[in-house]
């Protein structure tokens, strides 16, 4: 036992699957899994584009016409943006102030001075790519950065609900006991409330006092507080589970540590239901969002969202203006169908069972 | 039993303290002076610090807590920031319309959900049963915001089937005038999610040693579905209509702002826009200590539904 | 004598998914069932028996393919091409089947009652009433006492012996002409397995049924069967009379089967294992008798005095209940000598053997290595004694980490323990010890899920070897083994404890096993010690009642199986 090999032996051509390798070979296999992970990849090169200001910068710029017809209705009416038209016509002319107004002299100066610099003054397109909003803005542009907003929201939000809810059973499911007893109180008052009701009072606090901070930040921060119960649960399952099993008691038997057991032992045997949650739980904020912001308690006015074209479009139905609904609800039921398809695959992926 | 019920209701007691404990530290604490949060809501300046005065901000916390446990057991909230209105008045009157709503919603989509999850099962791995569950999923993906709009403008102002908005006094005319649109939209929305979860419910089932041994003994695989496999997937179908059923009371709010049904959710909605707190408060310490209530008739119920429960 | 079932050309594959090849599990096999006898059918893990037999009533799963060659020939049909119709006519009927796991194949929201009667309405058209009655008279027929009342009872309110009694009353309710019992009593206590057996033995006299008893356990099958079907990997090995089979086997693989199980009245150095029977000569070798027992002289390592575990269980509104696990244990381990520690389920051994490694907290006594008392040292003092102590747990597929490799598995207790120079020294001592176990050393580089059971206990083996202990705590370690594997563990560990004076304590429900690999054997009922001997001395005038109980109910079938030359 104590020769020294001088040449041991180099680890086999082939490497030995993980965990991990195996899942993504299945995942692979999956046609269905492989068209999700690529529709849900495409939202988010294209919600990092608009963020880093590569695209949709300008959204609030009002390019259009009131109501502006799509490209393809070009033909269409649009009686709004006559009345519009026709309001702006409708102004009285000028009243000619020079008596009274020291400045009067030198308007005729700044004016000719004025048409010296090429101002271009962009004249308003009758017809959007995809139609615009009462006030003009391209609905092309506001779903894009809309998406910004919806899908960081639900990222972030997951990722921070995920974080907490994974800290918190890991805790209670390995240490049992008192530790156990308070995390359990603490989940039993939360889901107490119903959950609606519960984000709703912490968006109540948040708007009226601002201290969740401004913004997106107050979303996040208000979905994850009130969502981690779930991931909570289902850790903590797997962490009693898991500490009851023979490889860890094989563990403590060598002498690890109950820090190493928790998160060297256990954790990477529990981390495929943190992700699959965290895929789960981006579906599930992103609807959040939406609905909050329509409701208004979402993101601040000057920022665009799913939520905020859907409030728009309450009122445009009736007038006939249907392409910011079908925007914003088709671009939505897309991600939200190939995210939750990703996490089906994914949890066969990760974990297979014969159907 | 009794001993069980005995128990369960004094472990309550805690998670009752935490709930208003949390509340407390929300809308008292985080929610601080009313003064700040309501300036731009309320101009009188003499009923703000009349609400000072009420809530004694000017006392210390412990003050505070005291006189929020005392408003809570002899169910003075106090009124309305914004109306005036009786808490407690607006608690009642609003809940009626809610579950005139919700009870039949509830029902039809449960019982809806079951038969379809059970015939979906049966079928499992064909195309029937793939196409429903895509169906499914998709249908989940779409907002229940475009839904709304979408069959207001729909069924309500191009076909005028149903009326777009409003509420009436006599029961029977909003049960069958004006409360179908909202039911069927209701319905037509939560079966997506129910329909999968119960089907999965039922999948586990039919896994299970169990279905083998009555297959071996010569039952006809339809009575194993609706005997053996349904009785034992009544079990988590009840756990889950044990959480699903405090959420009736905050209701579909969506639906009530949208067709102006002055129900409780539209009521909380109101409230949290106008940053009424005590309504809020009221609301949410009240459904808490249901949801417990909900909570503990459900674990009894689950004795005759899973003979391996005992009470201890 | 007719046969009641002929199988011919049984050919059994599954589809895995879309891309691989379809598994065969089954490739080709024909026996025949005769009326009015018992078919032993035998293999060890992945032969194929259970599939085999499950396919009689097509209750296998729907990935299962079988080609339209094979054919199961019952009452002038062909099984395999029958209707569902028909086919749920005959089970339960004139085919029933009993399952290994009584547990999980009852219906747990139904009455034992409601159940039975449901095979009765089904098939014989009684009224409630009257299947009411008869569920009563088969409740007593299978030995449930009290059956009136038990009628009412649900499947968790009884004993896991009582449950297949249930079972195989609903199997018999309706005169069936073919049994089929897949393993009925594999996962039973020794003592509830040979009653039951005997019940299957009486029910088949006395209702002159055929049963097709499927089992891995060959002495078993020599107290009860009549003809023997032996199988390996999807083939059948060998097939005849029960006496021909023990008394002249002829193919390789039925002798290394009759030869690996360890017996009762002779101990080889070595245990054949297969590979003696299948390669090579055909011969094992080794056999000479190898001597066992303690002498008072011998020192002594490990002694234990008062050892007590005491459960305490929520109960009622605000109370507890107390259960003791292990009540007043005490015993010595002499160095270099194995200690049994034999009993059923419920008897404490396990506890007995977890709380010596402070894996459970002991409620009192004291447990001295090196006149220290385990028991009383902090966690800090416990680290430097972990490493003299360890212990391999049962189950093989629970015991390895599935996200660390091998190599991770072994190293790491040597980093814990500071055991090497460096890194390198560390893999090579890992390189080694793999190979000492049998491994081969690519080894290193795998994953768990790649290592069949035997190959798994090689590796935690390996691992507590990295420490180089001075006792080991063999906790079940080879009994969720096949019993070929098992030979080779126990070899294993014996070669060990000849090479470094290993000391064993070997905890076991399998007698056999116990006596063959112990010096000494401790018997525990319900936690407390009931006698202590060395392990010859017990076997052959065993003291107490209890004992005699244990011994009587090994099955003596394999006896009958000649000593290998």
């Amino acid at each position: 036992m104590s020769a020294v090999l001088t040449h041991p032996p180099a680890p086999p051509a082939q490497e030995s699957p993980g965990l991990w390798t195996l899942a993504w070979r299945r995942l692979r296999q999956d046609t269905v899994g492989m068209v999700s992970l690529a529709v849900v990849a495409f939202f988010l090169a294209m919600m990092l584009a608009s963020f880093t200001g590569l695209i949709a910068k300008d959204w609030a710029r009002e390019r259009g016409v009131s109501y502006a017809n799509p490209s393809f209705l070009a033909g269409n009416e649009n009686l709004e943006a006559k009345a519009m038209a026709g309001k702006q016509a409708a102004k009285a002319p000028p009243v000619d102030l020079s008596d009274i107004d020291p400045l009067a002299p030198r308007y005729k100066e700044w004016e000719e001075r004025a048409a010296k610099i090429a101002v271009t003054e962009t004249k308003r397109a009758e017809t959007l790519p995809f139609g615009g909003d009462k006030w003009g803005r391209d609905v092309i542009l506001k779903t894009i950065k809309g998406s910004e907003v919806s899908i960081f929201v639900g990222l972030s939000g997951a990722l921070l609900a995920v974080v907490i809810g994974t800290f918190l059973g890991a805790m209670a499911g390995y240490w049992g006991g008192k530790v156990n007893d308070v995390l359990e109180w603490f989940y039993n008052v939360f889901t107490s409330i119903p959950y609606i009701l519960l984000i709703l009072a912490f968006a109540a606090v948040a708007q009226a006092t601002g201290k969740f901070g401004k913004g997106i930040l107050s979303i996040v921060l208000i979905l994850s507080l009130t969502g981690w119960t779930g991931i909570y649960r289902l850790i903590r399952a797997e962490y009693i589970k898991h500490s009851n099993r023979e490889y860890v008691k094989a563990a403590q038997a060598i002498g690890a540590t109950n820090l190493s057991r928790m998160f060297h032992h256990i954790l990477p045997n529990v981390s495929h239901v943190s992700l699959v949650q965290l895929s789960q739980y981006t579906v599930g904020f992103i609807k959040a969002e939406v609905i909050l912001s329509f409701l208004g308690f979402g993101v601040p006015v000057d920022q665009v969202s799913w939520g905020t074209m859907l409030a728009e479009a309450q009122n445009e139905l009736v007038i006939g203006k249907w392409w910011q609904l079908f925007a914003a609800g088709a671009s939505m039921a897309v991600l939200v169908t190939a995210f939750s398809l990703l996490t089906d695959s994914l949890r066969d992926a990760l974990d297979p069972k014969l159907k | 039993m009794t001993a069980y019920v005995i128990r369960r209701l004094w472990q309550m007691i805690p998670t009752i303290f935490g709930v208003i404990l949390l509340v407390f530290f929300l809308f008292n604490w985080v929610g601080g002076d009313p003064a700040m949060v309501l300036a731009g809501k309320i101009s009188n300046k003499e009923q703000i610090e009349n609400i000072r005065h009420q809530l004694g901000i000017d006392q210390s916390y412990v003050y505070q807590l005291w006189v929020f446990v005392k408003q809570v057991f002899t169910f003075d909230f106090g009124r309305s920031w914004s109306t005036n209105e009786e808490v407690s008045h607006i608690l009642l009157t609003r809940v009626g319309p809610t579950l005139t709503i919700m009870v039949p919603c509830l029902i039809i989509e449960t019982a809806l959900a079951v038969g379809l999850a059970i015939g979906v099962a049966y079928v499992r791995g064909t195309l029937t049963d793939r196409m429903t569950m895509m169906i499914c999923t998709v249908a989940m993906s779409i907002s229940f915001l475009v839904y709304i709009i979408f069959f207001q403008w729909l069924f309500g102002f191009i076909l005028g089937w149903f009326p777009v908005q409003g509420w009436s006094e006599s029961f029977w005319r909003n049960l069958f005038y004006y409360a179908p649109l909202p039911i069927m939209l209701a319905i037509f929305v939560g079966l997506a999610p129910e329909l999968r979860l119960y089907r999965s419910f039922i999948l586990d089932e039919v896994n299970q040693d169990y279905v083998r041994t009555a297959r071996a003994k010569g039952v006809a695989e339809k009575k194993v579905m609706m005997k053996h496999v349904l009785r034992n997937a009544l079990i988590p179908i009840l756990t889950n209509l044990g959480i699903l059923l405090p959420g009736i009371f905050v209701g579909s709010f969506l639906l009530e702002v949208f067709f102006s049904i002055p129900g409780l959710g539209r009521e909380i909605i109101t409230a949290v826009n106008r940053s009424d707190f005590p309504v809020i408060k009221a609301v949410t310490v009240y459904l808490a200590v249901f949801t417990m209530i909900i909570n503990l008739a459900v674990d009894v119920l689950y004795k005759v539904v899973d003979p391996r429960v005992s009470f201890k | 004598m007719s046969n009641i079932l002929e199988i011919r050309d049984l050919r059994i594959a599954f589809r895995l998914d879309r891309k691989s090849e379809p598994f065969e599990a089954v490739k080709g096999i024909s026996f025949d069932i005769p009326t009015n006898s018992t078919v032993a059918l035998v293999g060890e893990s992945g032969s194929g028996k259970s599939v085999s037999a499950m396919s009689i009533l097509g209750l296998l799963p729907d990935n299962a393919i079988i080609p339209a060659a094979s054919t199961i020939r019952y009452g002038g049909r062909d099984l395999l091409k029958t209707t569902m119709r028909d086919l749920q006519s005959i089970r339960g009927k004139d085919i029933s089947v009993i399952f290994q796991e009584p547990m999980t194949s009852l219906n747990p929201v139904f009455t034992v009652g409601e159940q039975i009667a449901e095979v009765l309405r089904l098939h014989m058209g009684m009224s409630p009433r009257a299947a009411a009655a008869r569920t009563v008279e088969l409740l007593t027929e299978v030995g449930i006492p009290n059956p009136a009342l038990r009628v009412n009872s649900y499947p968790h309110e009884m004993s896991g012996g009582q449950q297949q009694r249930v079972m195989i009353a609903m199997a018999i309710a309706c005169e069936p002409k073919l049994l089929i019992a897949d393993e009925p009593t594999t996962a039973l206590d020794v003592t509830i397995q040979k009653q039951i057996l005997d019940l299957i033995a009486k029910l088949q006299a006395s209702h002159h049924m055929s049963v097709l008893f499927i089992t891995h356990d060959l002495g078993v099958v020599g107290d009860i069967a009549d003809t023997v079907v032996v199988m390996q990997s999807g083939e059948i090995r060998e097939q005849g009379p029960v006496k021909e089979i023990f008394e002249d086997p002829q193919h390789p693989y039925t002798k290394a089967l009759l030869a690996c199980r360890p017996r009762l009245d002779r101990r080889p150095v070595r245990l054949p294992v297969i590979d003696d029977f299948m390669r090579g000569d055909g011969h094992p070798h080794h056999l000479e008798e190898r001597k066992r027992g303690t002498s008072p002289s011998d020192p002594v390592i490990l002694e234990v005095k008062g050892l007590n575990k005491v459960f305490s269980l929520k109960e009622g509104l605000f109370g507890k209940r107390l259960v003791p696990a292990v009540k007043d244990v005490s015993f010595s381990l002499p160095k270099g000598k194995t200690l049994g520690l034999v009993g059923e389920s419920g008897s404490g051994k396990t506890t007995v053997g977890l709380t010596l490694m402070r894996l459970h907290d002991a409620t009192s006594g004291e447990v001295l290595f090196e006149g220290k008392d385990l028991l009383r040292l902090s966690e800090r003092e416990m680290m430097a004694y972990r490493r003299r102590i360890q212990i391999i747990f049962q189950n093989p597929y629970a015991s390895l980490n599935p996200r660390m490799t091998v190599g991770q598995i072994l190293v790491e207790p040597m980093k814990i323990h500071s055991i090497g120079k460096d890194e390198r020294d560390r893999v090579d001592m890992a390189f080694q010890l793999l190979k000492r176990v049998g491994l081969s050393e690519q080894s290193f580089y795998k994953y768990p899920h790649e290592f069949s059971g035997g190959q798994r206990q090689r590796i935690a083996i390996a691992r507590c070897l990295t420490m180089k202990p001075d006792v080991l705590i063999c906790d079940e370690s080879v009994s969720a083994l096949d019993v070929s594997v098992q030979a080779q563990v126990l070899n294993l560990l014996q070669d060990l404890q000849d090479e470094y004076g290993l000391s064993y304590i070997f905890i076991s429900h399998d007698l056999a096993v116990v006596k063959y690999i112990s010096d000494r054997v401790m018997v525990m009922s319900e936690g407390a010690l009931v006698e202590m001997a060395d392990s010859d001395e017990i076997y052959r005038h065993p003291r107490e009642e209890y004992t005699r109980k244990l011994l009587s109910s090994i099955p003596k079938g394999y006896e009958l199986a000649p000593q290998p030359s």
